[in-house]
């Protein structure tokens, strides 16, 4: 029904026996579930409940696990111009990471996702548009291309390529990041440039880089691989939750002990805890205090000489090889750039870590035991099952935002530690990795001009531009937003909405004409007179980015318009198949971009099909951890083109690095990076030798300077400050953010457009505890005010000189912040599931995002913001009518088994 | 008798049910708290549309089964019933559950019926009724974890199902409990009405 109600239906077609079957893989979740996509035309007849009668070959009723299609499963598209009939569901043939045909609800609900004007996708954006006298207007390709190419070509002549600032998505399919970086990077070659989760181009676990390891080097066996398993900063079950149900729930069940740090307690970990206290170990600690709680595990294994011998003595860098290499030492690593390198080098290896870690107060048992808020036996637990009191065992370590958007240098730098002391990193179910958030579709189309950033650390190397600073600053002409938000995702929303108000609004130079050069020459006025001309391109008007300040709107084609490549956070490339026709004149990212970049005066973008940009971007990716070029020198020598060969794969794909053997004519997928158990005969039997084969030290060795992990201090002092003006003062309680699992790296179509999920979450949330509900008169259901006036913003751009000019209270000293209001209205959740003196609230609601009460401060090593972790006062506005009645929301806990 | 009991008991009888289950239905999932102690009042949303014709003409086919009495159902002691058939994944769960529910029947509003198979994969949820203070779940699935929130309509809690856990539309004839209708597609089916 055309509603945005959810109307619980009593039938589903069934798949005749004459549809379509084609692959393609969830457009969500890092985890990428493997699915079938049934198509049939319209009128051509469904399928019966007899095996004879249907595509599954199943008499229904089915049994539990078996092929079933729910109601919401089903869409009607057009697929050649003509109304087809489409089925999405889980694969239940896949080889891999859903087998059995597992399914998040994100995933089950795709089939809503695609383009049906009967249903609440009708607003998909589908013609270009340009804004004429405040209204976005429908006009064609080339007038609207014309446009935004001659005006963004004269902001780079006059204002610099800085001032052509580019805001994207770093994962919607190879095809399109490769054109985008492509045209971003390489031709307009500005330093402007970012990501849509982070304001300047920057690694996102700083720790990880500079010991060594890859975010994505484990494969997700390895996560049910392990004897103990501590997972930081998130519940696998909320935010991956095919990795949890597959891998860890079954290693629970066998055995496997779990240590969690998280101070909420959902389903997942519940489920553990169910296992009992000898099983599992819930750290629910103090927000932004990890770094204190690992220092302190690793102190008692190293005070008691619990350490992994043989691996810290062959694997950890000796005082020598920590400055090895070129007789530049770790300034090989990114440590390079940061010049911080004295802040986190340890020069004796695991003795000289063993002594710093012992050094220091804050990481004695019983003080982290205070820091953070934790029973002091439960460090000593975790040291011991970590190590096995010396006698070894098989630990992996895994991460996510919670833990690395908290104090993002510092707690990376303390996972990295501990889990070399505790042997892991690479080896079967020993491994160290993110579990991961969006999947990973990143493709090198040209560096990022990092020389060309004014940004610096005190000493010499530069830092990637912040977007957002430089934005708040002026400098920016141009803003061009590629899928994402921008604003909302950003921390401080608020303020940086009212900058891009004043930016492009406030500006006298408005569009008033219906002719083109007179349009081009106004927003030509706006740039030269200090205010910038937006341009957006995306599947749905986003507000304000584009309701409000797009000048030129580009709608874009997306998961199933057309054949997209990419992997998930194993490493594992799927071709996701177009099964349907785009809506209106929609094209995909790359198509759009080869249009600007054309009509720019750039070489090199005339590609006729996805295939194309696909395999010219192959080159790029040698090298990397998905590297997929030996599958296009495969395709080529069968006679085939890359996405052919992609498709023979199905669901099951192939995880990168991909090696070819010319012999055999065999093509090999990767497992896991840094597998030290990888031998010679395993790579000459893999052909790793031959050809335009080319692997790095990643596949068997570290990302180090040696091959060998780099342990690092962590030192709290550099958060610490921060963390404590930060924390609650007066009435205030922190206010952490993050995914749950009815909407996770889908709220960009569902939360709006899936009935279901929208019943289920209509509206900003907010999870309180009893207690501190209690405390204010707040009830479930009711409305409240989540506001602050101690949102603390960066003024400015600014350059670092002296040693400490960017620790947090040194900037507060010399006037580079600014405290700043900000309020956002939610319905209230008292949840006893939370630590006390907390809140939690969703990630992202576009309408009322908690981003705007979180700090517009950098990590001063790795210039990411910690989303994690504000503060905010609560009180009662009201009832929300979700208090008295049944059909939407629930109150119940998250954490019931 | 009161016009408002009156009301409510035709309400609960099986002609009027067959009469006005498309006006049941949403009766069921638009009204409020307050609202549900009152009555017949008919909701029309989509009015004098092909699509509500439609159906109409199938939800009038469910059969109306006596699955209990009311005198022997204690408060959050759960009891197993088939519906609408004796067929495959018919079984569901009735439970009185003492608090307040969407769709709920009886004096209190407290007597619901779900289908007792997860509507993700099919996991069995015989036995897994929780009380958790002013809350009643169905859950978790032992499959995947999947938590249902008995007292609004069945709607997912935490997990993995995409729709609601099918509804069991009750009635009463004095102390007869009747299944008369279904809110939701029953796991494994195509439709709910199977031949048999």
């Amino acid at each position: 029904m055309a509603t945005n109600y959810y109307l619980p239906e009593d039938s589903a077609p069934l798949p005749p026996k004459h549809a379509e079957v084609l692959t393609t893989a969830c457009d969500y979740c890092i985890v990428a579930c493997g699915y079938k996509v049934y198509r049939w035309p319209v009128g051509s007849g469904d399928g019966g409940p007899k095996a004879a009668e249907n595509a599954f070959g199943k008499d229904f009723p089915t049994s539990a696990l078996q092929e079933w299609v729910a109601p919401a499963q089903h869409n009607v598209v057009m697929h050649g111009g003509r109304p087809h009939n489409v089925i999405v569901i889980p694969d239940k043939d896949t080889q891999a990471v859903n087998k059995t045909g597992d399914s998040s609800m994100r995933g089950g609900l795709l089939a809503a996702k695609c383009y049906n004007p009967k249903t609440p996708t009708r607003d998909r954006l589908t013609n270009p548009m340009v804004r004429i006298n405040g209204t976005l207007q429908p006009v064609s390709w080339n007038f609207a291309l014309d446009i935004a190419a001659e005006v963004g070509r004269y902001v780079i002549k006059n204002h610099g390529a800085n001032a052509y600032s580019v805001k994207t998505f770093s994962y919607q399919y190879l095809e399109n990041t490769y054109a985008i970086k492509k045209y971003a990077r390489r031709n307009v070659n500005t330093a402007s440039f970012t990501f849509h989760d982070t304001p300047s181009d920057v690694t996102s676990t700083p720790g990880f880089r500079d010991a060594g390891f890859d975010n994505f080097g484990p494969s997700y066996d390895d996560w049910g691989g392990a004897d103990v398993l501590q997972i930081h900063g998130t519940d696998p079950y909320e935010t991956k939750t095919i990795i949890y149900t597959q891998f860890i729930k079954p290693a629970i069940e066998r055995g496997m002990k779990t240590i969690w740090l998280n101070p909420r307690e959902t389903a997942g970990i519940a489920y553990a805890k169910s296992k009992g206290s000898d099983q599992t170990i819930h750290f629910q600690l103090t927000i932004g205090t990890d770094t204190v709680l690992m220092g302190a595990i690793a102190r008692v294994i190293c005070e008691n000489g619990w350490e992994d011998k043989d691996w810290v003595n062959n694997w950890v860098n000796s005082k020598w090889e920590t400055s090895s290499g070129f007789g530049q030492g770790t300034r090989n690593t990114p440590w390079q750039w940061r010049t911080t390198w004295g802040m986190f080098q340890l020069k004796g290896g695991y003795k000289g870590y063993s002594k710093w870690v012992q050094s220091k107060d804050e990481y004695k048992v019983e003080n982290a035991a205070k820091i953070c808020d934790v029973p002091a036996a439960d460090i000593i637990k975790a040291a011991e099952w970590l190590t096995n009191k010396g006698q070894g065992t098989k630990a992996s370590f895994g991460i996510e935002k919670g833990y690395y958007w908290s104090n993002n240098t510092g707690n990376t730098n303390a996972v990295s530690s501990l889990a070399t002391i505790c042997g892991a990193g690479g080896r079967p179910g020993q491994v160290v990795g993110r579990f991961g958030g969006h999947q990973r579709g990143g493709a090198g189309g040209g560096s990022y001009p990092r020389n060309k950033s004014p940004e610096k650390r005190p000493g010499r190397r530069r830092r990637a531009l912040d977007t957002d600073r430089y934005l708040v600053s002026g400098h920016t002409r141009f803003a061009h937003v590629i899928g994402t938000t921008w604003i909302q995702a950003m921390t401080g929303s608020q303020s940086l909405y009212t900058k891009f108000h004043e930016l492009v609004l406030a500006n006298p130079n408005q569009v008033t004409s219906y002719d083109k050069s007179e349009i081009i020459e106004t927003l030509k006025r706006r740039a030269d007179s200090g205010g910038m001309v937006v341009i957006n391109q995306d599947i749905y008007l986003r507000d304000p980015i584009g309701a409000r300040f797009a000048d030129v709107i580009f709608p874009a084609s997306t998961w199933g318009e057309e054949d997209f490549t990419r992997s998930n956070g194993e490493r594992r490339l799927r071709i996701y198949n177009k099964f349907y026709d785009a809506p209106g004149q929609a094209k995909p990212d790359w198509w759009i971009i080869g249009g600007l970049a054309s009509r720019m005066g750039y070489e090199g973008f005339d590609w006729k099909n996805a295939n194309e940009v696909c395999e010219e971007s192959s080159r790029s990716s040698r090298g990397n951890r998905k590297a997929y070029h030996m599958i296009k020198v495969a395709a080529h020598r069968e006679g085939k083109t890359l996405h052919e060969k992609m498709r023979e794969f199905g669901t099951t794909g192939i995880q990168g690095p991909t090696v070819y053997n010319y012999k055999t004519g065999e093509l090999h997928g990767t497992k896991r990076l840094h597998d030290t158990t990888l031998t010679e005969a395993d790579m000459e039997r893999m052909g790793v030798t031959q050809g335009a084969n080319m692997t790095n030290k990643k596949m068997t060795h570290f990302n180090s300077q040696t091959g060998k992990v780099n342990i690092q201090k962590h030192p709290w002092k550099l958060f610490a400050d921060f963390h404590e003006w930060l924390s609650p003062k007066g009435d205030e309680l922190w206010f952490s953010n993050g995914r749950i699992n009815e909407i996770w790296q889908s709220g960009f179509d569902d939360v709006e457009r899936r009935p279901y999920v929208t019943q289920r979450w209509p509206e900003n949330w907010v999870e309180i505890h009893p207690d501190d509900a209690k405390a204010r008169g707040i009830e479930s259901g009711d409305q409240v005010m989540l506001y602050s006036d101690r949102v603390v913003e960066h003024k400015d751009t600014i350059l670092g000189v002296h040693g400490d000019d960017f620790q947090f209270s040194t900037l507060m000293k010399n006037g580079h912040l600014k405290l700043t209001k900000a309020a956002v209205t939610a319905v209230a959740i008292v949840a006893p599931h939370l630590k006390k003196g907390m809140m939690y609230g969703n990630m992202l609601d576009m309408r009322q995002p908690n981003n705007a009460l979180q700090n517009r401060v950098v990590d001063q090593i790795s210039g990411n913001y910690n989303y994690k972790m504000g503060v905010a006062k609560v009180k009662k506005i009201g009832e929300s009518k979700y208090k008295k009645e049944f059909r939407s929301m629930s109150w119940a806990p998250r954490n019931v088994i | 008798m009161s016009d408002t009991v009156k009301k409510k008991r035709e309400d609960q009888t099986a002609g009027e049910h067959g009469k006005c289950m498309l006006n049941r239905r949403q009766f069921l999932m638009y009204s409020g708290a307050t609202a549900a102690t009152a009555s017949t009042v008919s909701i029309t949303l989509f009015p004098g549309t092909a699509k509500a014709e439609q159906a109409k003409a199938r939800v009038v086919g469910y059969p109306r089964k006596l699955v209990g009495k009311l005198s022997e159902m204690k408060d959050n002691v759960p009891v197993t019933i088939n519906y609408p058939d004796d067929g495959k994944n018919s079984v569901a769960t009735m439970v009185k559950t003492g608090v307040k529910c969407g769709g709920g029947v009886g004096s209190g509003r407290d007597l619901v019926a779900f289908s007792a198979l997860c509507t993700h994969q099919g996991g069995p949820m015989l036995g897994r009724y929780r009380v958790v203070d002013e809350h009643r779940i169905m859950g978790s699935c032992p499959l995947h974890l999947s938590t249902y929130d008995v007292t609004r309509h069945g709607i997912i809690i935490s997990g993995q199902a995409y729709e609601s856990l099918p509804q069991v539309l009750l009635e009463l004839d004095g102390d007869d409990i009747y299944a008369v209708g279904m809110m939701g597609l029953i796991y494994g089916r195509n439709q709910n009405l199977m031949e048999s």
